[in-house]
């Protein structure tokens, strides 16, 4: 048995007990004030240093002699924690006799900081006159760097969060002026109203599938001359910013050409040359439909000649209520072969009938989950029949 | 919107007295002058506030914008002196306070009939040929203590102060006062004292103006008092044989002494 | 959700690729990438074989254009095969018989 476990097996009522614990007790309370493993100090009401231990002065690196007497306890403290003291700590120790626990920087003699946690009581004497403040102090070194990874990690995540929520706002902002843009570039390409033809009515729906993608329709509808106007629909390949621009050429290309041509098939020849020029030898074949017709109203009803360049067949639909697809076969795609072929149509529309012109976004679109149930040209023309004839304003059309 | 409630405004003391504003400074609430408050019942009718954010008041009224500035804790002051209905009031201002007692004094002159700055510095940052004592990373630390402090006080504080035995009532208060002092607030707060500067202000103030300073005072020290008591011109300087930021509390019966014998000058002895 | 999938087999008479799936806006584009990655000799045919076509809309007939071109550049020939009744009518109606030869599906 070594000697260091004796107190132990002592801790019964052997006879050396008394004798052990008295050898370890010898001097005890002032070895222990010094060299606890804590600071102590006491001081006067006014904070002036009158009594402070070995440990504190060690950790401070300060000699006992420059201390007591000569400086108060909020000179061991850095400036910020001064202030501290005085606004916070010195004026609720007065208030209420005792504080615990408060997390300060002291500023030993080297310059190096020394966090702690300061706890303090006042001592009163007999009459409850307060004489002295009784000051332990813990070094927090390691509790403050647990702490300030604590608050680092708080500081992070808000900041995280902030950006988060700025960049978030950002691509909202971004996405809406993307929106107004495109929306501003939709509407160049297409009219802003139709013309007035005499004794007749026209309406225009023009919707995309999602204002960020640019739709590849175009249309119009012009005067020719005193006599007679024309009209042309049409459907680039491909949506997005190059089918826009292709929109917009085939737009002006085909109004300029309708000027000069009684024919409705001469506009769709010039715009497929325009188109394989500039389009054919690129790897990135460009094609449009499109139909062409002109108008010319005159005894009673409105001729309509109609050329058809790869696009889905018109509807008429008679006043008395039928319904007929007006259509050619052989109207080739506008912008494939030089030596595009493109298939006249004609027929006159008497008082109460309606022309309707679509797209091959309207019979391609998806009304439900899957490709099988697309609208088709079958149920367009259902359709169209079952609400024949309706007023120009309510129907899709051109 | 309840002035009296959002600022915790206390009246006591003699309901028929002239009327002084005891106005609380940066770190605690109106608790301050409690041990000053008996000695001016007798005579005087005392109104007691908390700043919003501090103390007892309703903190959701409170927003950085407004008390970034000393100028928006001046608002509370006329606030409450026009709820009040307070004309030539006394203004008792501690420390930041008697620079918002300043700020208040000239936007509302007609509330306000006489100063009294305890402790008060105009600028606590150094500057070329004055010196406040402090430099702008004293300040940070301070801001740091702030926040680390909030961090170990619910578990550290709150027992030891609930706990009190002598005085829980006390206890209650105090914890209620320290924890209402959100960490974000109190950094507002700092900033806008120990970053104001109000200097070129004093020489506008035209009403009798008592000084309190203290022997001993970090964070105003002499120096300070001396400049502050040459530029008001109507001034009186009195040093009390104190220690520390808070003679209110260090020294409050020759607190209230120096006090009320600037209230009997004034000619207001109820 | 609509997906397009693209094979490759090698035959003695050229490539076939086989399609599967929506030749629309959002996967036309894997199309005409599995194109440009043929090497075609003069003489050779590629087999488009369409059996497994889902939908096909002007994006997807764009591809089948560009197809086309790629072929021609390298003296080649193409043949759209097994094509689905509903994409030969679309086709015939655009003038198309007359650029592809075109085979409809089994059925």
């Amino acid at each position: 048995m070594s000697g260091e476990s004796e107190p132990f097996r002592a801790a019964g009522n052997g006879p050396d007990t008394k004798a052990t614990f008295t050898a370890l007790l010898e001097n005890s309370a002032e070895e222990l004030y010094e060299s606890a493993p804590c600071g102590y100090l006491s001081t006067l009401m006014d904070g002036t240093i009158a009594k402070v231990n070995a440990t504190l002065l060690s950790w401070l690196g300060l000699e006992r002699d420059d201390v007591v007497g000569r400086m108060r306890f909020s000179d061991l403290l850095t400036m910020g924690g001064r202030i501290y003291h005085e606004t916070h700590f010195a004026p609720l120790l007065r208030m209420q006799g005792e504080l615990r626990g408060i997390a300060l920087e002291m500023r030993a003699f080297d310059g190096n900081r020394l966090p702690v946690l300061v706890s303090s009581v006042i001592k009163h004497g007999d009459g409850g006159e307060p004489l002295l403040i009784r000051t332990t102090v813990f070094d927090a070194t390691d509790r403050r760097s647990y702490e300030e990874e604590l608050l680092r990690r708080r500081r992070e995540a808000e900041r995280a969060r902030t950006e988060a929520e700025q960049a978030r706002q950002q691509a909202e902002a971004e996405r809406a002026r993307l929106r107004e843009v495109l929306t501003t570039l939709q509407r160049a390409l297409l009219p802003d109203t139709l013309p007035e033809v005499p004794g007749m009515e026209a309406a225009a729906y023009y919707h995309t599938a999602s204002p960020f993608r640019l739709g590849g329709d175009f249309y119009d509808l012009f005067s020719l001359d005193d006599t007679r106007w024309a009209f042309f629909l049409g459907d680039v390949s491909g949506k997005g910013p190059e089918a826009a621009t292709l929109t917009s050429q085939a737009r002006y290309a085909l109004r300029a050409a309708g000027l000069h041509s009684p024919d409705p098939a001469t506009p769709l020849a010039t715009l497929n040359t325009v188109l394989l020029e500039r389009y054919a030898d690129n790897g990135d074949p460009r094609y449009c439909t499109a139909l062409f017709g002109i108008l010319e109203p005159g005894g009673g009803g409105v001729r309509v000649r109609l050329a058809f360049g790869g696009h889905p067949p018109a509807l008429v639909l008679r006043a008395d209520g039928t319904c007929e697809q007006l259509f050619t076969p052989g109207g080739m795609l506008v912008g494939v072969l030089p030596s595009a072929h493109f298939a006249t149509v004609e027929t006159t529309l008497a008082p109460g009938d309606t022309l309707l012109l679509y797209t091959d976004g309207l019979t391609e679109a998806r009304t439900g989950s899957g490709a099988e149930t697309m609208y088709g040209e079958e149920g367009l023309l259902s359709f169209a029949s079952e609400h024949a004839p309706p007023p120009p304003t309510a129907s899709s059309a051109p | 919107m309840d002035v009296l409630r959002r600022n915790n405004v206390t009246v006591t003391g003699n309901a028929d007295g002239p009327a002084v504003v005891l106005a609380h400074g940066f770190g605690c609430d109106q608790n301050m002058w409690r041990l000053v408050v008996p000695a001016l019942a007798d005579r005087y009718r005392v109104v007691l506030f908390d700043y919003v954010g501090s103390g007892g008041s309703d903190a959701s009224a409170w927003s950085e914008e407004r008390y970034s500035s000393l100028d928006g804790y001046a608002q509370d002051v006329m606030e409450v002196c026009r709820e009040l209905d307070l004309e030539e009031a006394v203004f008792v201002g501690h420390s930041v306070s008697a620079m918002v007692g300043v700020l208040a004094l000239r936007a509302a002159p007609e509330r306000i009939g006489a100063l009294a700055m305890v402790t008060p510095s105009p600028c606590y940052i150094d500057d070329e040929g004055y010196r406040g004592g402090f430099t702008p990373g004293d300040i940070d630390e301070l801001l740091a203590s702030l926040e680390s402090n909030y961090l170990g006080w619910s578990a550290t504080m709150a027992p030891v102060i609930m706990g009190n035995p002598e005085r829980p009532e006390l206890g209650q208060e105090l914890t209620n006062s320290f924890c209402a002092t959100d960490p974000d607030i109190a950094r507002v707060f700092a900033r806008a004292t120990f970053l104001s500067d109000n200097r070129a202000d004093l020489r506008d103030v035209r009403v009798p103006t008592l000084i309190l300073e203290c022997e001993q005072d970090v964070i105003a020290p002499r120096e300070v008092g001396a400049f502050v008591h040459a530029a008001v011109p109507s001034s009186r300087l009195v040093t009390l044989e104190a220690t520390g930021h808070c003679p209110q509390l260090s020294a409050p019966q020759a607190t209230a002494a120096a006090l009320l014998d600037f209230l009997e000058t004034l000619g207001r002895d109820g | 959700m609509n997906t397009l999938n693209v094979t490759c087999r090698d035959t003695t008479a050229g490539p076939v690729l086989d399609v599967t799936g929506s030749l629309d806006y959002n996967h036309s584009a894997s199309l005409r990438q599995e194109v440009r990655l043929l090497s075609l000799d003069p003489g050779q045919c590629l087999v488009i074989d369409l059996a497994g076509l889902d939908f096909c809309d002007s994006s997807g007939i764009s591809a089948l254009l560009a197809a086309r071109q790629h072929v021609l550049a390298a003296g080649a020939d193409i043949v759209l095969d097994s094509v689905p009744a509903n994409t030969m009518r679309i086709m015939t109606m655009v003038g198309l018989h007359k650029v592809f030869t075109l085979r409809p599906a089994a059925s």
